[in-house]
């Protein structure tokens, strides 16, 4: 077919050019086979893509992301489940000042009027500028928002952005903590579980807390209401279950709203509850009577100590307030609050073993709870003498937190046994630490009635809530820089015959009133508060009032000598 | 033969169409997980909405909030222990009976003549005791002998009965049917006298003058009469 002439007999030079034309033709259709090839190939790999896609594909019209309600950052829920925190998305209104193109200083105008934080004249500097982006407002309020909408300039931005809620405002903030302007924590349960709230695999789960809002609520409101009363520059007050270490509420005063976290005030932001110390006072003078029973310093309730009007130690006179002049028993040294008698207590017991059982119940160290705001305790250290003990034996000369102390009473008041505070639920989860023994059950018994006296016949009278068998001991401090200035405090025990909940409250520097009659001491201003609340909060934890139950009241009663 | 020729093309066509067919079923579930999962989106939209709007309840409605609105308006405190019971029985013991005042009743019957059948009947007017109240019917000659028409009765009485009618049931049975027929006509057939509950020691109870108990009590007992029962049936006689 490729010859081309009709010559039987073909010349040798034209042979070879049929055999080069041969070769030529077989690269030719050496290379067409390539082609085919590769296109036959890149139609399969089409073909077999979309047989794949029809076969395991997605369809067209998903959605992905939204078969989840996965919030943007985990919610905080208290005990019953009610919201204490929670990401809604909110309006953010921006501005771009190279999108304008209405009249700038009509705009600046109008901003002015809708959002009134700035003037006319910062608006119309900020669209004049070279930055690209402003916002104007975070977490605008729709009807805002829709009058910007209204306005109709491409240059203002309208979006939505995650934003953390805290819908009880004020409730429990300084347990919640907050976050900053980026939805990273940065104090309280907010800053402690960062990881897990923040975590997609575990943010879907909200974060049950010990809280009860109800309960918090009405410490809040009544410790608010008893510091406005006095004029005190600060409060803080602990509920807990002393059987689990559930904190069921904590706060600390003055309010911070956790929504405007930066708006508040240094003084605000600090929770006193577990990052301040304060020297409590009285409030300690339990554990040192526990102590001493414990060691068998003191047997009996009825056993005698010298109460002078004043006690000389080694240069230091210490007084009382309600002096003796004679001699009275351990019963009446807790009813009446006497230092002098407390005093000789801690010294039989001397500095070692009160060293040991402090260690014991945390008091010497950081308190132990969930956030990261917590205080070291502070004490004499290693001028821990004599006169230490003894000091330290009516609670002065060591500094505390109010968690620390509600820790230290549901250690004496549970049988004994120290477990650290807890902020989360305890259930099923979240098992009850283990915890370690401190005081014996017969001492931890023995407490009972001691406390409840001091409740109907001592110094915390006025903290009896009737029928809910409050017992309990007041505390008042002196400032360390100023004498005048108090800190008041009291922890109380209910149900006394069978406790189940502490109740710790203090007033940082009140001030007498004509109702306390000039006295600024804890029995004036924090124990009526503490039956106010007890009130309040018992029916709500299932304690009922019943007016003819009470500890064994046998164990003290016969050493109090009655005035006549 | 020509079914033969043919094999092939039916083999094409039958795999085709089932292929075809596959794909439907697929195509068909694909779509029907398509809705599916529009549901579900729609799910988790209301979701969404639903917690947004508890946000916002929550918010509204918030424990500061309610506790200002009760400190300003509504100031409701906590209940003190006395407020708490034990049960039904602690509650069925603070209803007490009601106190109806009867003060149109100014005329008391009293006549307790001597040998009269007593009859026996309960008294409904004191309901929680159901006791018997002898009720002494005299004769109609003796007692219209013995009525006399008193259209206003001693004021004394008056005011002494009408309470403790009511208050005192079992003390003062006697005077209650009596009272509370104040305009009833006058019966000759059968004046009432006084009547009395059977025990006689319910009236040291009442705070009633001793003339009255005297005659309750003889009537209790049904035997004769005393001077003081005739004196008040001739002085309330005219009632019934």
């Amino acid at each position: 077919m490729n010859v081309q002439s009709p010559a039987l007999v073909a010349r040798p030079e034209r042979l070879r050019l049929v055999g080069q034309r041969r070769q030529i033709l077989a690269v030719m259709h050496q290379r067409l086979m390539f082609g085919m090839l590769v296109y036959v190939g890149v139609v399969g790999l089409i073909a077999a893509r979309i047989l794949y896609l029809a076969a395991f594909g997605d369809h067209a019209g998903r959605k992905l992301g939204v078969t989840t309600l996965i919030p943007e950052r985990g919610d905080i829920v208290d005990r019953d489940g009610h919201a204490l925190a929670r990401t809604i998305d909110a309006w953010t209104i921006a501005l771009h000042p190279k999108k304008l193109i209405g009249n700038k200083l009509e705009l600046a105008r109008t901003l002015a009027r809708l959002m009134p934080e700035r003037d006319e004249a910062t608006y119309y500097a900020m669209m004049k500028s070279d930055r690209p982006f402003f916002y104007l407002r975070r977490r605008a309020a729709p009807d805002v928002v829709q009058a910007v909408n209204g306005l109709g300039e491409p240059g203002l931005a309208i979006d939505r952005e995650p934003d953390r809620l805290y819908p009880q405002t004020t409730l429990a903030a300084h347990v919640l903590g907050y976050t900053d302007v980026d939805g990273r924590g940065t104090a309280g349960i907010e800053r402690a579980f960062e990881a897990q709230l923040s975590n997609p695999a575990t943010r879907g789960q909200a974060i049950t807390l010990s809280i009860s809002s109800r309960v918090q609520q009405a410490l809040e409101h009544e410790l608010l209401d008893a510091m406005k009363e006095f004029s005190a520059i600060g409060a803080a007050g602990v509920i807990m279950d002393i059987h689990t270490g559930e904190v069921i509420a904590m706060t600390s005063l003055p309010q911070l709203n956790p929504n405007s976290a930066g708006a508040g005030s240094m003084e605000a932001r600090f929770n006193r509850a577990t990052s301040g110390v304060y020297e409590l006072g009285s409030t300690f003078k339990p554990f040192t009577v526990a102590m001493a029973m414990d060691s068998g310093v003191v047997k009996s309730m009825g056993q005698m100590y010298n109460c002078p009007g004043e006690l000389h130690v080694a240069g230091r006179t210490i007084n009382d307030t309600h002096p003796f002049n004679r001699a009275c028993s351990v019963a009446e040294i807790m009813m009446e609050s006497s230092n002098i008698g407390t005093a000789q207590i801690a010294q039989q017991l001397g500095a070692t073993r009160q060293k040991q059982f402090l260690k014991q119940m945390g008091f010497l160290d950081k308190v132990e709870v969930e956030l990261r705001e917590r205080a070291r305790a502070l004490n004499p250290g290693k001028n821990w003498n004599l006169v230490e003990t003894m000091t330290v034996g009516y609670g002065h000369g060591i500094a505390v937190t109010p968690l620390h102390l509600a820790s230290g009473y549901a250690t004496l008041f549970n049988g004994g046994i120290y477990r650290p505070a807890t902020l989360l639920k305890v259930d099923a989860t979240h098992k009850v630490a283990a915890g370690h023994r401190v005081f014996t059950e017969d001492t931890s018994y023995k407490m009972r009635s001691l406390l409840r006296l001091v409740v109907t016949k001592g110094t915390g009278k006025k903290a009896d809530a009737p029928g809910y068998r409050v017992g309990g001991k007041t505390g008042t401090a002196e400032k360390y820089h100023n004498r005048s200035l108090k800190v008041t405090s009291f922890a109380g025990i209910f149900p006394m015959e069978e406790p189940r909940y502490v109740i710790i409250a203090m007033l940082d520097e009140p001030k007498a009133t004509a109702e306390t009659y000039g006295f600024s001491t804890a029995g004036w201003n924090i124990a009526p508060l503490i039956s106010r609340t007890v009130s309040r909060i018992a029916p709500m934890l299932g304690v009922r009032p019943d007016k003819k139950r009470d500890a064994n009241m046998a164990e003290v009663l016969p050493y109090i000598h009655e005035k006549k | 033969m020509s079914v033969q020729g043919f094999k092939s093309v039916f083999m094409v066509a039958s795999v085709a169409g089932a292929a075809l067919g596959c794909y439907l079923v697929s195509l068909n579930v694909a779509s029907e997980r398509a809705k599916l999962e529009q549901v579900e989106s729609k799910i988790v939209l209301a979701q969404r909405d639903i917690r947004v709007l508890q946000t916002e309840i929550g918010t509204r409605g918030r424990l500061a909030q309610l506790e200002r609105w009760n400190v300003s308006f509504i100031r409701l405190s906590a209940p003190s222990a006395d407020q708490f019971l034990e049960g039904g029985f602690q509650l069925a013991t603070m209803i007490k009976p009601d106190v109806k005042p009867v003060i149109d009743a100014p005329v008391v019957l009293a006549s307790a003549p001597v040998e009269q059948n007593v009859a026996q009947r309960p008294d409904t007017s004191d309901g929680d005791e159901a006791k018997p109240v002898g009720i002494v019917r005299t004769p109609a000659p003796s007692a219209s002998d013995m009525m006399r028409v008193a259209s206003y009765a001693r004021p004394t009485t008056a005011t002494k009965t009408a309470p403790v009618t009511t208050a005192k049931p079992n003390a003062s049975a006697t005077k209650a049917p009596v009272a509370k027929l104040p305009v009833a006509k006058l019966q000759l057939a059968k004046p009432v006298s006084a009547k009395g509950i059977k025990v006689a020691s319910a009236d040291a109870l009442a705070p009633l003058p001793a003339a009255r108990t005297t005659a309750k009590a003889s009537a209790t007992d049904g035997a004769s009469a005393t001077a003081t029962a005739s004196r008040k049936t001739r002085e309330s006689g005219s009632q019934r």
